[in-house]
């Protein structure tokens, strides 16, 4: 597996003047490396799998503790104020979503991209927008939780970091579906715009 | 000959990732191997042995369903597209028998086919997995990665 595209030439070689210097090789992963990453992105995949299930539908009810203290201890300015009129809007209690009119439709659209993080890193399906998606979730949960009382700052900021990994690195396409999907992607990427972008995601 | 082999040892690994998922639950590690155990209708007093047997239980349970996927295969070259199909339906065949039928049965339940939404979140897509690993490894092992996949 090449982390690096051989099949083009580097950007940075054309403004390196010919026999200046060598070009760095591209890196290339051995097998052995490519199955270590894929395990890493499965466990990874199951991490955020185990998360689903103290926030079940049809309540979601296990969000709510967390959505108020983001919006109490949140390091970005305004974004708890944001939570307030989203998320919160309407909630007449601290401990539970009472009263809240929106609560649970935007708590389901979290619950559900968690699934799909999920789902993608376990199987290695479309595993970079799986990577990017979790990368967004992580850094929401690192600017609404990482200074909060007993919380550990880099928790969050390895969960952000993990994530960010799994973008930079095709990670699904071994013990993963991408490893089918990825060179039927790139040719029909040849032919079809809509393939060319999905290729980008696997 | 060959393809069983290698089929058998996909399974063995596929369900050492399984396995490997009871290291990192909630609770004390290990604790959902005697419920391998438990679809057979064993039960063993000693949690120690109880965990390790539902370890090995597990991992025979693996290499047996991989002797299947191998012997679908009747010693063909298998392609990638239809190796994870096949572990895809037999992942699915792994969550019927075990995880609903079986767990039903020895639960007393109902009906052999009722479900939560949780347990079927809990358990399906762990299975499939399982079943898609499977082909996964198998394809691997085939060599069938010597087609380049720039990234």
């Amino acid at each position: 597996m090449s982390i690096s595209s051989s099949a083009r030439k580097p950007k940075g070689a054309a403004a390196t003047g010919a026999g200046e210097g060598a070009v760095a090789p591209p890196i290339t992963l051995s097998e052995r490396s490519s199955t270590g990453l894929a395990l890493l992105r499965i466990l990874v995949g199951y991490l955020w799998f185990q998360q689903l299930f103290w926030k079940l539908p049809p309540t979601f009810a296990g969000l709510y503790g967390y959505v108020v203290r983001e919006s109490q201890h949140a390091i970005l300015p305004g974004y708890g104020a944001l939570l307030q009129h989203t998320f919160l809007a309407g909630c007449s209690s601290l401990s539970s979503p009472v009263d809240c009119t929106a609560f649970v439709p935007l708590a389901a659209c979290v619950w559900t991209a968690e699934l799909l993080v999920a789902i993608s890193l376990l199987f290695g399906l479309f595993t970079r927008f799986g990577a990017i998606l979790a990368t967004i979730l992580a850094l929401q949960l690192y600017v609404g939780l990482a200074y909060s009382p007993g919380e550990w700052i880099w928790t969050y900021g390895m969960l952000v970091l993990l994530a960010l990994f799994l973008v930079a690195v095709p990670a699904g396409r071994r013990l993963g579906v991408d490893y089918w999907l990825a060179p039927r992607l790139q040719s029909a990427g040849q032919r079809h715009r809509w393939a060319r972008i999905a290729s980008w995601f696997v | 000959m060959q393809t069983l082999r290698r089929g058998f040892l996909a399974g063995v690994l596929a369900s050492l990732v399984l396995a490997m998922f009871d290291f990192v639950t909630v609770g004390a590690p290990g604790n959902g191997f005697p419920a391998v155990l438990r679809w057979f209708g064993i039960t063993i007093a000693d949690s120690t042995i109880s965990h390790w047997a539902g370890l090995l239980l597990l991992i025979v349970l693996g290499g047996l369903v991989g002797l299947i996927f191998g012997a679908l295969q009747r010693g063909k070259p298998i392609t990638p597209g239809r190796a994870l199909l096949t572990g895809l339906a037999l992942g699915i065949l792994w969550w019927l028998l075990f995880e609903l039928v079986l767990t039903n049965i020895m639960n007393h339940a109902s009906s052999p086919f009722s479900l939560s939404f949780g347990r079927f979140l809990s358990s399906f897509p762990l299975d499939v997995l399982f079943g898609v690993l499977l082909g996964a490894i198998s394809i691997q092992w085939q060599g069938h990665h010597g087609s380049h996949q720039p990234s």
